[in-house]
């Protein structure tokens, strides 16, 4: 199986690691390996030392993207969790990668700042964090996205399904699993069907 | 105690009117029995053929086997012979979930045989057999996590079974348990309106051991008559918590079951029937119907439906269609007069044109046999005697299948298949 890499974009607290996190089972089940690059778990290892600036944001997503690129490279399927809010490095990271599917997770502010677990966004709009992306730092949303999720409208599980049903009609996660009975499955079906007496 | 006016359905699979009321009175299933005491209890037709898969199929969509499409738990595929497993994807007919679904309403579905792979219905779905792989059987799919953790089980396993009664028994006891608390879980969790769970250790018991239920000489007749206290106490559970959280719950709690059962006189090939009366041929050595000569004027396939070999319906079929209703007389009269040591083997031959309507009628069988009971319907192909025993001593029933509703039906004619007008009626519909 080809590798790719899920590349996840989207406001703080929009969903993409929650996303990830759920697709993860969901692929292993099939049979593919994966690995996720967590934003926050990228900025604790590869990116220590890195700021907010949009120089050292570029710097942290292309890291990302390079790592992600490797792995997808060698069949594994690299799901991002970054906020990746410029358009331009995202798009450079496409360029470089083979099987680039962006899914872009979209939520308003409003939403955002209403959930806010953390407290970011109320921190941010009181000024007491700067740099807050969607608040004081751009965002800049994907125009032509592979997969665009809407995190505030859609469950968790019509976003999973629109991503793993999109993954299979682009055929980078064998198609129609769930459709028909493969080969394997008939055997079993018939070893019940005999134990009970019906073949 | 919930504002919301739900409904909850208890299955009980296989298990027949008559074997339920004598429990009941018995003292074996008392939480059943206060149930049958503050309800209705009475007979109910299955569909037909009268297997889990057509039967819980018609169930759950309202609909008769013309109309949803599964005849059975096989297919034949019509250029090559070989058998298919019909599943859910191939039910384009509405389930009731999704009926109520559009009324906004949450439906809890545990183990509803005849639903693999799961699809996605308003709220959540646990399919029972023949799901094989619980990540397919699980909709939606954030729940797989904790049915895993939980080490859910959608059945037994019954190729063991069926020779390790030891381990039947043990089985039965775990996948009760395992079901038990994905319920509780699913029931804490989902904001349902709707919730219905089908235990079918019920069946499984009665294909293999039903002489141990019926027969107390039986050396396993106490672990039966236990698993069916098991039962009782799981139907129990149920009924407090529902009676316990919601008002009026008399009036909005149903059970039932799929068919009936009853013991095995003998089991009855019809292939070899065909084949004895020149109807069917393989090809020499031919060990199932992928080997049928163009010659052959009809086959079977599971438990009596019975296909004329057509020409334009099958790759190698004979049979002109202007033949096809003397054909249809002819193997109907044979069978009608079919006896063994005697006694009359066949109850009613069903002309599938009488029996299905509907847009998938044509992609059933011609005829469809019901036995009478005690003479148990297999379609081998490559059987050669008519009358045979197996190990396996219990058969399905078509009209002593179980419902005990909140009020009398009176309609005679009860069937499966008219069971989901009444649950969405409970919802005001």
């Amino acid at each position: 199986m080809k590798g790719f890499t899920l590349w996840f974009t989207g406001l703080s607290g929009s969903g993409k690691s929650t996303l990830t996190q759920a697709i993860e089972p969901l692929l292993l089940e099939r049979k593919i390996n994966v690995e996720i690059l967590d934003g926050d778990v990228v900025r604790t290892n590869l990116s220590k030392g890195l700021g907010f600036s949009k120089e050292d944001r570029d710097i942290n997503v292309r890291r990302i993207g390079f790592v992600a690129n490797m792995l997808s490279r060698n069949g594994v399927v690299a799901m991002t969790a970054a906020i990746s809010p410029y358009k331009a490095v995202r798009d450079e990271i496409r360029a470089h990668t083979e099987n680039f599917v962006e899914v872009y997770t979209e939520c308003s502010i409003e939403e955002l700042t209403r959930r806010d677990p953390k407290g970011l966004y109320k921190k941010a709009l009181s000024g007491e964090i700067a740099n807050f992306t969607g608040i004081s730092d751009p965002y800049e949303a994907p125009e032509n996205a592979e997969i665009v999720v809407n995190t505030e409208h859609e469950t968790l599980e019509e976003s999973l399904d629109k991503i793993m049903r999109s993954l299979e009609l682009m055929g980078l996660i064998p198609a129609g699993e769930d459709q028909h009975t493969s080969p394997e499955e008939e055997v079993v079906i018939r070893d019940r069907l005999q134990a009970l007496g019906y073949l | 105690m919930s504002s919301r006016q739900r409904l909850c359905v208890v299955g009980l699979d296989g298990v027949p009117v008559g074997l339920l009321e004598r429990l009941a009175n018995s003292g074996v299933m008392p939480n059943i029995a206060a149930r049958i005491e503050a309800g209705h209890l009475r007979s109910m037709r299955a569909s037909l053929p009268e297997i889990s898969s057509v039967s819980w199929t018609s169930f759950m969509t309202g609909a008769q086997p013309g109309e949803h499409g599964i005849f059975g738990f096989t297919d034949i595929n019509s250029g090559t012979y070989e058998l298919t497993f019909p599943n859910f994807t191939q039910v384009e007919t509405p389930t009731l979930w999704d009926r109520l679904g559009k009324q906004g309403l949450t439906s809890v579905v545990l183990n509803q045989p005849a639903t693999y792979p799961a699809r996605t219905i308003p709220g959540v779905m646990v399919s029972g057999f023949v799901a094989i792989d619980l990540s397919r059987s699980v909709q939606p799919l954030r729940w797989l996590g904790s049915l895993r953790r939980q080490d859910y089980r959608v059945d037994i396993d019954t190729a063991r079974a069926r020779d390790d009664h030891d381990w039947l028994f043990q089985d039965l006891d775990y996948t009760l348990q395992a079901r038990g608390a994905a319920l509780g879980r699913l029931w804490d969790e989902v904001d349902w309106d709707y919730l219905q769970v089908v235990v079918t250790g019920t069946d499984r018991l009665y294909h293999y051991l039903w002489d141990a239920v019926e027969n107390a000489d039986h050396p396993r007749h106490q672990q039966a008559i236990d698993y069916h206290r098991a039962v009782d106490r799981f139907v129990g559970q149920v009924w407090e918590r529902f009676a316990a959280e919601n008002s009026d719950p008399e009036q909005r709690f149903w059970m039932l079951s799929d068919h009936g059962f009853c013991g095995i006189s003998q089991e009855v090939q019809v292939n070899a029937w065909l084949r004895q009366n020149g109807y069917l041929s393989l090809d020499e050595g031919g060990r199932d119907l992928a080997g049928i000569r163009p010659e052959s004027r009809a086959f079977a396939l599971d438990p009596g439906r019975i296909h004329i070999h057509q020409r334009g319906r099958y790759s190698r079929g004979g049979v002109a269609s202007d033949h096809v209703a003397s054909l249809k007389a002819e193997i109907a009269d044979a069978f009608r007069s079919l006896r063994y040591h005697g006694e009359p083997v066949i109850r009613v031959v069903h002309d599938a044109a009488d029996l299905y309507h509907g847009p998938r009628a044509d992609s059933g069988p011609d005829l469809v046999l019901l036995a009478h009971p005690g003479f148990d319907l297999k379609a081998s192909p490559t059987a050669t005697e008519i009358f045979s025993r197996t190990d396996l001593v219990g058969m399905h029933t078509w009209d002593d299948a179980f419902l005990l509703a909140p009020y009398p039906i009176d309609d005679e004619e009860l069937w499966i298949g008219d069971i989901a007008g009444h649950l969405e009626r409970g919802f005001g519909n």
